[in-house]
């Protein structure tokens, strides 16, 4: 019998495959990749029976002692709630079918099972963090998630690139992290405690003085931005794509990225108690989303182009937090989880299929890749929010919630949604219509990277009908994230959680025109522009900025190398001429000088040392004969 | 009976005269010739306040001092032979290796 | 059961080193048996001790006394408490895995061991001695083998590097013994007994005075800005598990005497002093790190490092609460396993490649794949990673800092961290990843006994940074009288 509480199980199955995989995995047919499927398979077979418990029990809290420091005990609890569930079985799913996919594109690899092993570790870490009700458990998966996306982008660590990358993605996140860290222990002063429930519970009692609330709200949000790719800290995001495709759609749709969205929503209440942080949320949510859609334009790596979507999309989801709505948020995570997934796959069909990458060198690739063209297709229009897509009805509920606060962010992100679709219907047109460029050296990919391809087809267009159907004992998903499960109050306020504000699910006809029109606008014009196939030679004013991602990259490679390394340098030069040459030897030396000022008193002669000691002699006399009387 | 500070002025003067003879001679002989007269200067000062005390104790200090004296000297002339045989000189201004 | 257990591991390593002498010089493999046995032997009583060591009762437990110069107040007394105990865990681990590291010393070994043995007995002497005489006597004993052990078998500049280790060490205990003469001459009961001087309050200016001197004397053993100087260039100059002994377990010296003498007898001192300590290790945190990014030696790096983490373990002590003096001694212990694993890692390839010039390596996972995941696993604990116990050591120090309100040390001991990582992550990169150079083609990976020592050291890393517990109770429980008397946040 499945309950609430066995949900750790679910972190736990994938730990154990990394356990397995990464020390046996040599002796086992398959490197172990096998145990990595099928206990990660088994975690999302177990996911169905977890959601009908918690339909049946509510939402519930678990706190596990992990140790105790005098009066302090530090909890390993962990939460299962609505937002935890839907997204454990967002990051289960994924997780799942991008393993068996990764079956026939990491074929031959060596190395194969260790690739499994950190996948699993990479789940595993997810999903703890997903479960967390504790900061510092919280943390640990955050930082364990930063490390599996360390490996795994630089799994071929052969090649520089790739590894330049990895530590770019580290490094950059851990920056955000060091605001993370210091918003958790601000937390940690105010309230005595890291366990998020009693924190949320504090906050709404008003505990916390509303400075310390809206600092520690936006140094959190530093580490979520960091680790969803958001402006200024996205820069790692793009260059990530030097991993494996896998981990690119494992990264940009269950196990990375998300983990920014998520954090916020989880500590949600506090940030509802700081509208400044709030208003944050959605500045920086927006202008990622616009900033990556332009830049998306004028890539012609695929999956640079993808990167930037994603970059584009999450910054919906923040803009969607910042402005309140919660469910909207993680309702367009789980969908962009499925179309996100699809993209990055589908993409590496395609490199896997012609061994190249670049729009440039694509095209006309419909004939000799029909199955990947065609759930491409479907990912792209979920993507650019065609309408009846998944893509569509979430994004609709974002712009629902924008149209409530300001008509002027509503225009903005519908021309968000434009160029979106611009972009995105330019990847696929350019790749898959016109001209063969391959000359039938292409291939279609086998059956184990095809199926999860077509599995994945399948949310991403229907997703969004959830929006009108019950889920479980709630009206539909929006309600059921927003906390409406029937089950009452009372025992929400046992865990210090969650009634979020939402609004009408259903969206209006203004906003199912006008986002429909967005990107049926911006779809037609990429294909009216590309599908001939012909170079476009003009370039537009401004591509060079674009092109150079608004000299972001150039910023901070100027602040690393000429900042931080001098910086570095001058005091590893400071200490060896300062504190150790003109200070310890130079303290060293001391004795040497006064003992050389001290040694021309030795002449040597005789004569003088004799006079010497008459005179010292006659001096003392002097003195006792002065003293005596 | 002659006078303590008869016996001390010569005790003084000789002391003196030894002190001269350390400080400006050059030859190391004449300079441990010149100990030997200091050495005996004060040998006689305790002679003199020995007699005028009624003390035996400075006639017991006086034959010690020369005891000492002689060894010293037997010493020094020794040291003084060696030095001589290995340098050719015993001019203690050419003797000036112990300086720094 | 009436086993001197404390004595037993104090004194096994020094008869060990005796047994050692009258072995001929040739036997090879009966002086590293004998050097084997006498570790392991220590490190056996080191975990009986852990084990046995009540952490409900906690305070001072297993204690041994006997008289050895009454007239003046002297007595060979030992005894533990929680922060001892982890400490004395820390020394067996690091001696043994240090020995089997050591294996293919062949250049007179017998006086090798002898005196590792004879280093090693002075640091378990300064751990569990409560008479502040002997204390200082194992201190020195500790201290001085390293000497000779620098200058002998150590390599690149190896004069120097002794030389200078020694001079500002002695200075340091030079100011220590002046300090504990002052506590002995101004407590007025003619006593160096720990528990006895705990119970005298000394006047302020003295208490101020004894502070100053103590800090600044075990300040320089446990690597202090800025009389840190000794540490890279001692560390580089080692041979290989005397760089694991020293940064691992001996540098932890000094931040024990801090505790243990300074801060347990000198609350008012403590109070005046332990702001400017805070600064001073933050500088230490901070100046390391980014010393740490340029340097080109491999063990200059982790030279450098080591001066930026027992910055943490300062600042922990500084923090004047309970939660921070505890993340202190557990980060003592977690950098002291640490730094051992990095030494050792690091001492495998200089053995083979003979140059330790960062620039000059490229992709060698592919060529010593043990060796490097082992030191990937080290670098990975000293930039923080959860799971490892350097994590949560750092997040105690934070944490605590946090509770006293110092929020400007919070942010800089965090950007410490980001620091650490950039370094961490630069040099891993240049050296394990990459393409291989053909250069190293002929490297092999280490020796199962180097891999056995690394792998034992990397365990614990991991067993510690996923349950703490076993180390924290006891540590909690000794640190805990301390802060209550130095009216710090419980």
């Amino acid at each position: 019998m499945v309950t609430t509480a066995s949900a750790w199980l679910l972190p736990a199955l994938p730990f154990l495959a990394f356990l397995l995989t990464a020390t046996l995995g040599r002796w086992l047919p398959g490197q172990g990749a096998g145990i990595a499927i099928v206990l990660t398979g088994a975690g999302a077979v177990l996911w169905a029976p977890l959601l009908g418990a918690l339909f049946v029990e509510g939402p519930q809290l678990y706190q596990p002692v992990w140790f105790t420091v005098g009066g302090d005990a530090l909890h390993v609890s962990y939460i299962v709630d609505p937002l935890a569930a839907l997204v454990l079985g967002v990051v289960l799913i994924c997780s799942t079918h991008i393993q068996v996919y990764a079956l026939g594109y990491m074929g031959g690899e060596a190395r194969f099972g260790w690739f499994f092993a950190v996948v699993a570790l990479f789940t595993a870490a997810m999903l703890g963090l997903v479960l967390s009700a504790s900061l510092l458990t919280l943390y640990v998966c955050w930082e364990v998630v930063g490390l599996c996306s360390y490996l795994l982008i630089g799994f071929w660590f052969d090649r520089p690139a790739a590894v330049e990358a990895a530590k770019k993605a580290f490094i950059t996140t851990r920056v955000g992290d060091v605001g993370l860290l210091i918003g958790i222990l601000l937390l940690f002063r105010a309230t005595g405690t890291l366990d998020i429930p009693a924190i949320v519970t504090a906050v709404q009692q008003g505990a916390i003085d509303g400075g310390t609330l809206t600092a520690a709200a936006i140094l959190v949000l530093l580490g979520a931005f960091g680790k969803s790719g958001q402006f200024p800290l996205h820069v790692w995001l793009p260059d990530a794509m030097e991993g494996p495709t896998p981990v690119s759609a494992l990264i940009h749709a269950a196990t990375m990225v998300t983990a920014g969205v998520y954090l916020v929503a989880r500590l949600f209440p506090i940030f509802e108690a700081a509208p400044v942080a709030l208003a944050v949320v959605a500045a920086v949510g927006l202008i990622s989303a616009a900033g990556a859609s332009l830049l998306a334009l004028v890539q012609t790596d695929i999956k640079r182009i993808l990167a930037y979507s994603t970059i584009s999309q999450l910054g919906l989801m923040f803009a969607a937090l910042g402005t309140g709505f919660l469910p909207a948020a993680i309702f367009h995570l789980t969908t962009h989880a499925a179309f996100k997934a699809l993209l990055f796959l589908a993409a590496g069909s395609v490199i896997h299929g012609t061994t190249r990458q670049k729009l440039d060198e694509l095209g006309g690739l419909r004939r000799s890749l029909p199955v990947t063209a065609f759930t491409m297709l479907a990912g792209a229009a979920a993507l650019a929010g065609v309408p009846l897509t998944s893509g569509y009805f979430s994004k609709d509920e974002i712009l629902l919630g924008l149209l409530d606060r300001s008509t002027l962010l509503f225009v903005a992100t519908l021309a968000v949604s434009a160029l979106t679709a611009f972009y995105t219907f330019r990847l696929w047109v350019r790749a898959f219509l016109g001209p063969d460029q391959m000359h039938g050296h292409a291939h279609e990919s086998p059956a184990v990277m095809l199926g999860p391809l077509v599995a994945f087809t399948v949310p991403s267009l229907l997703l969004g009908f959830l929006l009108f159907i019950p889920f479980g004992p709630s009206a539909n998903i929006i309600a059921f994230l927003a906390g409406e499960t029937g089950h009452p109050p009372a025992q929400y306020a046992e865990i210090g959680s969650y009634y979020h504000a939402h609004h009408e699910a259903t969206p209006n006809g203004l906003v199912l025109g006008t986002s429909a029109a967005a990107a049926l606008a911006g779809a037609g014009a990429a294909w009216a522009v590309y599908r001939s196939g012909a170079r476009i030679r003009r370039r537009l004013p401004g591509a060079a900025v674009l092109e150079r991602g608004f000299f972001i990259d150039a910023l901070y490679r100027w602040l690393t190398t000429q900042v931080v390394m001098r910086l570095s340098a001058f005091f590893a030069w400071f200490d060896r001429r300062w504190v150790n040459d003109a200070g310890v030897n130079g303290a060293g030396r001391l004795p040497a000088v006064v003992g050389g000022a001290l040694r021309t008193l030795q002449t040597g002669n005789l004569s003088t040392y004799a006079l010497a000691i008459v005179a010292g002699m006659a001096l003392i006399a002097g003195i006792i004969l002065w003293s005596g009387r | 009976m002659i006078p303590l500070e008869a016996v001390a002025g010569l005790s003084a003067v000789l002391f003196a005269i030894g002190l001269y003879g350390v400080l400006a001679r050059r030859n190391a002989v004449l300079i441990l010739l010149a100990v030997e007269v200091m050495l005996n200067a004060v040998a006689l000062n305790f002679l003199g306040f020995g007699a005028f005390r009624g003390d035996l104790t400075g006639q017991v200090v006086a034959i010690f001092v020369i005891c000492v004296a002689a060894a010293e000297v037997g010493l020094a002339l020794g040291i003084l032979l060696r030095l001589h045989r290995n340098r050719q000189t015993v001019d203690i201004d050419r003797l000036d290796e112990l300086k720094w | 059961m009436n086993i001197p257990l404390l004595s037993l591991m104090t004194l096994t390593p020094l008869v060990g080193a005796l047994v050692l002498l009258v072995l001929p010089r040739d036997r090879h493999g009966l002086i590293r048996a004998v050097a084997l046995a006498a570790a392991g032997i220590s490190a056996a009583a080191a975990v009986a001790v852990f084990l046995v060591y009540d952490t409900v009762r906690a305070g001072f437990q297993l204690a041994e006394r006997l008289p050895w110069l009454p007239q003046i107040g002297i007595d060979y007394a030992l005894a533990v408490d929680g922060s001892s105990v982890v400490m004395l865990l820390l020394t067996g681990i690091v001696i043994v895995t240090g020995v089997l590291i050591s294996w293919r010393v062949d250049y007179r070994p017998k006086d090798f061991f002898a005196l590792l043995l004879l280093l090693v007995a002075g640091v378990y002497g300064v751990f569990c001695s409560t008479d502040l005489f002997f204390f200082f006597f194992w201190y020195e004993v500790a201290v001085l083998p390293m000497y000779l052990l620098i200058a002998v078998w150590g390599s690149t500049n190896k004069e120097y590097g002794a030389l200078k280790l020694t001079l500002m060490l002695v200075a340091g205990s030079i100011l220590i013994w002046i300090g504990l003469l002052m506590l002995y001459v101004a407590s007025g009961i003619n006593s160096f007994d720990l528990f006895r001087l705990q119970h005298i309050t000394f006047d302020p200016l003295t208490q101020s005075i004894a502070f100053l001197l103590f800090m600044i004397g075990f300040g320089v053993l446990a690597g202090m800005w800025p009389l840190h100087t000794w540490s890279p260039d001692g560390h580089v100059a080692a041979p290989t598990a005397v760089s694991m002994l020293h940064a691992g377990v001996l540098m932890k010296l000094g931040a024990f005497g801090i505790l243990r003498i300074a801060m347990t007898l000198l609350p008012e001192g403590a109070r005046i002093w332990l702001p400017v300590l805070l600064v001073l290790a933050t500088v230490n945190v901070i100046y390391g790190a980014l010393s740490a990014m340029s340097q080109r030696d491999l063990k200059y790096v982790i030279g450098y490092s080591s001066v930026s983490h027992m910055g943490y373990v300062l600042m922990g002590l500084a923090s004047l609460s309970l939660i921070g003096t505890t993340g202190a001694v557990l980060q003592m212990f977690s950098h002291g396993i640490m730094t051992a694993l990095f030494f050792a890692m690091v001492g495998v390839i200089y053995d083979q490649a003979h140059t330790r010039d960062i620039a000059a390596f490229r992709g060698l996972i592919c060529t010593m794949p043990a060796v490097s995941v082992l030191f990937i696993l080290a670098g990975l604990a000293s930039l923080g990673l959860p799971g490892l116990s350097g994590f949560v050591a750092e997040f105690l120090v934070f944490s605590g800092l946090a509770q006293a309100q110092a929020w400007l040390f919070v942010v800089l001991a965090v950007v410490g961290v980001a620091i650490t990582a950039t370094y961490v992550l630069r040099l891993i990169a240049r050296v394990f990843f990459g393409p291989p150079e053909a250069a190293w083609r002929a490297l092999r990976d280490g020796t199962p006994l180097d891999v056995a020592a690394g792998a034992s050291l990397a365990f614990v890393l991991v067993a510690v940074g996923l349950y703490p517990a076993p180390l924290i109770g006891p540590i909690v429980g000794s640190v805990l009288p301390i802060v209550r008397r130095l009216g710090g946040v419980e």
